[in-house]
């Protein structure tokens, strides 16, 4: 404790240097600190709102392959299968430059509530969807994000299909859920409208509800057994594991932002190592000063470390501090700013607070060790000579 | 006090051996003020660097305040330092972070003593060397010769029974150089330090009790340490 006064003026005696320094290193921990919260961010949002009783089936090709709609009929029936309904994609864009920016999809409205209870979508609102042929239920995000209201006219832009279609929207589906549902019906007869003769006869994936977890395996066996030999098989699986299908196309890319992450963070050693060797270079003569004085080679190198780990440490909280900050206001804000998405669902945690910490701690020392190192070991007398 | 038995010091530069002192013996009492003087390269600096322990030789014996360096371990050897030599540079070698107290309290950091105490004696050696006033100032607010005084005190502070100094007038107007060697001449009379001094100035002969010569490494006949008679 009696050396950190002279760490510390030492730490000091160029602000500007050890400011960018410690900025550097800071913003390399906040990154990865933010990085480090994807993988457990995206396990809650899976959680939020993917079930393990709802089987999605669908091609055994992909996701882009559809099926024939009389499969729909066929698995209903099948025992333990509570409720059931179909997807189709329709790929409705409202801002053509934009792009799709929120899932659509033709369902069958009648069928809503019984699949998707945790939906908890109002009475009112189903039986409107039941209703009106151009009812639309719209997530209460894609609600916020585009400023419509119930009872507002919306008109989408098909990208599968030639067609537009206006539609009213009738409800929320509450929570984070961006769908943009449309009764299949309505799609079905526009088709028949632009000549096709036998309209929406197909479907993009069934959703079924089966309240018995127990049977949730064996019911996947049997749907995909029945249609193994047909034209289009079918590839069944739980709603959680369809979407970590998708959460695992990201996974990809996440591993080369991660691998990215520990490339900017070795950057950071360097340059902080090289920041390191500059301060120490030009201390050379103060240092062999300190060492005629009596202070031995592991006291120096010692100090010169700290110095390194202190500044490391400082930047690192800082770091870490900032990332925390940021998570949490995304989460504050996230209700109230609906383009923020899911991202108020990554939380940088205690853990990764720690290992924010620790990492910061770690380049400190590697980047002083080496210089500081070399500085303790140099011959006082040698150095008196040269730097003299 | 410092005994120097035949020590000789060779270095290499490049495929080349330079020796900087050859079969050097000299013998210093406790209590003398003394001077190693002689032309550039004549090895003076590197003789003060073994005998205050910051250099080994090639070969001899050095025995400094009853101990011999040769047995020292480098750590052993900074903790000697630590405890009976004070150093003096030319440069004054103050750290420029550090204000006028502070620098003067460095040696003590290496003892047990309390930050209380330590403080109390830096601020006696720098009454000592008459910069009480100035404790507070940081290296670059003070004269050059202010900062030599400054070094004198942070050589003294944990009260060494040597004090090297090389050259240390050698940065300094004539006044400043007058004033710095009559503090190491008091430090020598009034607390009976050894001071052995390395200087091309010859106005440090009125200061000092013996006067070594040496010439290309060699003890120059008829230095062996007679009296120069100035007390």
């Amino acid at each position: 404790m009696k050396f950190l006064p002279l760490i510390w003026r030492n730490l000091t005696r160029n602000k500007l240097r050890s400011l960018l320094t410690a900025g550097a290193i800071a913003l390399a921990v906040a990154l990865v600190c933010l990085l480090r919260t994807m993988p457990e961010g995206m396990d809650r949002m899976l959680n939020e709102f993917a079930s393990d009783n709802r089987i999605n089936v669908h091609h055994r090709a992909g996701l882009v392959y559809s099926l024939p709609y009389v499969y729909l009929r066929r698995v209903s029936a099948l025992p333990g299968v509570e409720a059931s309904a179909s997807m189709t994609w329709f790929g409705g864009v409202f801002d053509e430059d934009e792009g799709v920016t929120f899932p659509n999809f033709a369902i069958e409205p009648e069928r809503v509530a019984a699949v998707w209870p945790d939906w908890e979508v109002a009475p009112e609102a189903l039986a409107d969807f039941e209703r009106l042929r151009n009812g639309a239920l719209v997530g209460e995000s894609t609600l916020k994000r585009y400023g419509w209201q119930p009872g507002d006219l919306v008109t989408l832009k098909g990208t599968v299909f030639p067609l537009d279609l206006e539609f009213r929207i009738v409800g929320e589906i509450p929570g984070s859920t961006p769908y943009f549902l449309l009764q299949r019906e309505y799609l079905d007869q526009a088709l028949r409208g632009l000549g096709s003769p036998n309209g929406l006869d197909f479907l993009g994936t069934i959703w079924l509800r089966v309240p018995d977890p127990d049977r949730v395996d064996p019911l996947m066996q049997t749907i995909d057994g029945m249609f193994r030999n047909s034209d289009a098989p079918t590839a069944s699986e739980t709603e959680k594991s369809y979407f970590q299908n998708f959460f695992s196309l990201l996974e990809g890319f996440l591993t080369v932002v991660l691998i990215v992450t520990g490339l900017v963070a070795l950057c950071i050693v360097f340059i902080a190592a090289n920041t390191a060797s500059l301060a120490v270079r030009e201390r050379l003569r103060e240092i062999a000063v300190l060492r005629a004085l009596g202070f031995g080679r592991r006291l120096v190198f010692g100090t010169l470390v700290a110095e390194a780990a202190l500044l490391a440490a400082a930047a690192g909280a800082a770091g870490a501090g900032a990332a925390f900050g940021l998570t949490q206001w995304l989460r504050s804000a996230g209700d109230q700013v609906p383009d923020l998405g899911p991202l108020g669902g990554f939380i940088v945690s205690r853990a990764i607070l720690v290992e924010g910490l620790f990492l910061a701690l770690f380049v400190g020392m590697l980047a002083g060790v080496v210089p500081s190192f070399g500085a303790a070991r140099r011959r006082v007398a040698q150095t008196l000579r040269e730097v003299f | 006090m410092i005994d120097l038995e035949e020590v000789s010091r060779e270095y290499r530069r490049g495929a080349d051996r330079v020796l900087a002192l050859d079969r050097v013996s000299l013998h210093v009492p406790r209590g003398r003020f003394v001077a190693l003087m002689g032309p550039s390269g004549s090895g003076k600096s590197t003789l003060l660097n073994i005998l205050a322990g910051l250099d080994r030789p090639s070969s001899g014996g050095v025995r400094v305040a009853d101990t011999d360096l040769g047995r020292l371990s480098d750590e052993d050897l900074a903790r000697f330092r630590a405890s009976h030599i004070g150093f003096v540079f030319q440069f004054f070698n103050l750290i420029p972070v550090l204000d006028a107290r502070a620098n003067v309290e460095l040696p003590l950091l290496l003892t047990r003593l309390g930050r209380a105490e330590r403080r109390e004696r830096a601020e006696t050696a720098l009454r000592i060397v008459g910069l009480q006033e100035r404790a507070r100032h940081a290296p670059g607010e003070l004269s050059g010769g202010e900062q030599q005084r400054v070094a004198i005190a942070r050589a003294i502070v944990s009260d060494p029974e040597i004090v090297v100094a090389d050259e240390p007038t050698g940065d300094l107007d004539a006044k400043n150089a007058a004033d710095t060697l009559e503090l190491l001449r008091e430090l020598r009379l009034a607390f009976d330090k050894t001071v052995v001094m390395v200087t091309h100035d010859p106005r440090g002969r009125e200061y000092v009790d013996q006067v070594f010569e040496l010439d290309k490494g060699v003890l120059q006949p008829g230095s062996d340490g007679s009296d120069t008679g100035v007390t």
